[in-house]
């Protein structure tokens, strides 16, 4: 009796020995892996680059580290990736900390947070880093005259520009005339807000041929995004609606959910912005009719372009500001290499 | 397999075996400490530029926020409850003080303006300390559903108080603070104390060695002012004796209700002052600056020697718990991995920890 009892609820000497040595094991297994990923390319130069990302894993910032790595590789630097596994300031800043100690010549950074980032990069810039905003930008994103200068350059989407892009392509494919409804994430979030924006300014530029039906935020859920469609749709209003802009993945694939219940699919048209691959399924499938891609691959590049400029003294070719450009893709393009090449990749 | 290997203890229990298990006794007493020495000695080995005293002193500055909030959850932990709140108490503390500190600052001396952030920052985090310590020794709800229940409010409310935006501090002097040194060694030998002086053409800021991080300081001053609250007073005394029995403890006249409420606005106290030192060192305030570091405290506590059953754990535990998550979580960096296994390496180190802490049970069950 004695020895189940001691069985059940605790482990013999040996079995603890056993454990501790599979940790131990994985430990060690963990420093394989930082031996191998961290051996560096044929390198002419001894520069070392860091790429911190907003999120770790998310495929708009994958896509970024290979345009980034591409161009290390073309140039002869070593890139170190790296990034929180949340959203949060709160988990960038030590990251932040330990690439200062760790000695980096560059920090290429997608800020998670535009003033608590500050602090952190103004200590790398003290600590002689170059540092380089990437897809977000610290203080209000003006290097020049704003309150954060000490960045070279902030390197990312114009969204007021791609708002508007969506807009026109939305508006052209509805045949210029009738109305639209927008599906925003969250108040307060400046790059989807600048996007609602500016496809606002392309409805009012059709001069009342198109009108803004309504717009709704859906807290980057599908499911809620879902229901305020569908209870669009169903309202009064429902009939006026030819084109829905959704700010995101999650607000387009939901407003395109309801317009299937609905059965209004292939009426109403629906425009994606971003373009993971996810919206690129979603398009071969009907579900969205235009996806608005971002270049993160072109700012990873750019920006390691621009870390090698400032450390050989060709500043003059360095821009405090360089909008990246949008593509946009149907269904006509989806297949085109200028769209394939401009669709997130996840690994 | 299994049951062979289980019948072997019970065989050794027959014997005097004591200097048989010698080893092994030593290993469970200090083996966090042993752990966290050959983390260090590990890391400094194999990521170069690692063991740099300007690389601790930013780990200690990074960890001040996590390891605060961990030294309110470890007098919880010890009393045998759990305190699921505390990331958005920090969260809405720092909301609060920001909000103060951007409204009064610029037209108040910068002492008055940190004070005041200081004081609203802790006095609104109170509130949801006492209300789970009534809810919980009062009403006698379970902590885990009661704290639960605080985390949504807590979060509604700082995101409320902030209008869904994080709150900006742009007085001067106020991030000096947060991100501040006691020391400044100037490259022509110079000393000074504090801040830098103004002088300073020609000076580059790398040449410019910096001592003892604010966040550093204060956080020992925390740490110090915790240890002699556990183990030298009375407080302490009745923390274990709650989380070791209640029903023993209120028959030996300890105000468990009481004393209860106390360790609940403790813990809130503790998460709020995190609060307000990530508004200074961050200048601004947001109701989910805290969220992601709430399981990091409770693991923290956790690996630190705890037991979640109460009763058990001291102050050093945590703060050794707190450094191993640090260094594992720096280390991985300097050896370049991907810091996904930032989460297998810790996750690993808990279930470690606990097995440990059963063994050593086994030894004293058996001696």
């Amino acid at each position: 009796m004695e020895d189940t009892e001691l069985g059940n609820k605790s482990l013999s000497r040996r079995e603890f020995l056993a454990g501790t040595a599979a940790v131990l094991a994985g430990g060690s297994l963990l420093a394989a892996c930082g031996g191998s990923t961290s051996t560096p390319g044929s390198s002419s130069t001894n520069y070392t680059f860091v790429l911190i990302q907003g999120v770790k894993g998310d495929p708009f910032y994958v896509t970024m580290q290979k345009g980034a790595q591409a161009m290390a590789d073309k140039l002869g630097v070593k890139l170190l990736v790296d990034g929180p596994a949340q959203f949060s300031a709160t988990l960038q800043a030590p990251i932040v900390d330990a690439y200062i100690a760790k000695k980096v010549d560059v920090m290429i950074i997608a800020a998670c947070d535009k003033q608590a980032m500050i602090a952190p990069l103004q200590r790398a810039n003290d600590a002689g880093i170059k540092v380089i905003s990437v897809d977000t930008f610290i203080g209000n994103g003006d290097y020049t005259s704003g309150p954060v200068t000490f960045p070279l350059s902030y390197i990312g989407s114009d969204n007021v520009q791609g708002g508007m892009i969506a807009g026109q392509a939305l508006i052209k494919s509805i045949g210029n005339k009738g109305g639209i409804y927008i599906e925003n994430v969250t108040p307060g979030i400046s790059t989807t807000d600048q996007r609602q924006q500016g496809c606002e300014q392309a409805i009012k530029a059709t001069n009342g041929a198109v009108t803004l039906v309504g717009s709704n935020y859906d807290n980057d859920s599908a499911a809620t995004a879902s229901q305020q469609v569908s209870a669009l749709l169903s309202s009064s209003k429902g009939t006026k609606v030819n084109g829905i802009f959704g700010t995101n993945l999650f607000s387009a694939e939901g407003s395109a959910q309801a317009v299937k219940n609905a059965n209004k699919q292939g009426q109403i048209k629906i425009a994606n912005f971003d373009a993971p691959q996810q919206a690129i399924v979603d398009l071969n499938n009907g579900v969205v009719d235009l996806v608005i891609a971002q270049k993160p691959s072109d700012m990873g590049s750019t920006a390691v372009q621009y870390g090698v400029y400032a450390l050989t003294g060709k500043t003059s070719s360095i821009h405090k500001r360089v909008a990246t450009g949008y593509v946009v893709i149907d269904k006509t393009n989806v297949n085109d290499p200028a769209s394939q090449a401009a669709i997130y990749k996840s690994s | 397999m299994k049951v062979s290997d289980a019948a072997t203890p019970s065989a050794n229990q027959s014997q005097p075996g004591k200097t048989a298990l010698r080893p092994l006794d030593i290993v469970s007493r200090g083996w966090s400490w042993l752990f966290l020495l050959l983390l260090i000695i590990f890391f400094s080995i194999t990521g170069q530029g690692f063991l740099n005293i300007f690389n601790f002193q930013t780990i200690g500055a990074d960890m001040s926020l996590v390891l605060i909030m961990a030294l309110g959850q470890t007098f919880v932990i010890l009393s045998g409850g759990i305190d699921l709140s505390v990331g958005f108490v920090m969260g809405m503390a720092s909301v609060a003080s920001a909000l103060v500190m951007s409204r009064i600052g610029g037209s108040a001396p910068l002492l008055v303006v940190v004070l005041a952030g200081l004081t609203v920052g802790l006095g609104v985090g109170l509130i949801p300390g006492l209300v789970n310590g009534l809810v919980i020794a009062r009403l006698r709800v379970p902590p885990f559903i009661v704290t639960l229940g605080m985390y949504g409010i807590a979060r509604g409310a700082g995101f409320i108080l902030s209008g869904g935006q994080p709150v900006s501090v742009q007085t001067n002097g106020i991030g000096q603070i947060g991100n501040g040194y006691l020391l400044y060694l100037l490259p022509d030998g110079r000393l000074s104390f504090f801040h830098l002086p103004s002088n300073l053409q020609g000076v580059r800021p790398s040449q410019i060695v910096q001592l003892l991080p604010f966040p550093l300081i204060l956080l020992v001053i925390v740490v110090l002012i915790c240890a002699w609250l556990l183990s030298q007073t009375r407080f302490g005394r009745h923390t274990y004796a709650v989380g070791g029995s209640e029903e023993a403890s209120r028959r030996a006249g300890i105000p468990v209700a009481r004393h209860t409420i106390l360790i609940y606005m403790l813990s809130a106290l503790l998460a709020s002052l995190a609060g307000v030192l990530y508004t200074m060192r961050f200048s601004n305030g947001a109701a989910d600056v805290g969220d992601p570091l709430l399981l990091t405290s409770i693991a923290a506590v956790i690996i630190g020697g705890a037991s979640l059953f109460g009763g058990e754990g001291t102050v050093l535990g945590t703060v050794i718990g707190a450094l191993i998550i640090a260094i594992i979580q720096n280390g991985l960096i300097f050896l370049g991995i991907n810091p996904f296994w930032q989460f297998i390496a810790v996750g690993a180190v808990i279930i470690l920890a606990v097995l440990v802490d059963q063994a050593k049970k086994q030894l004293v069950e058996r001696s």
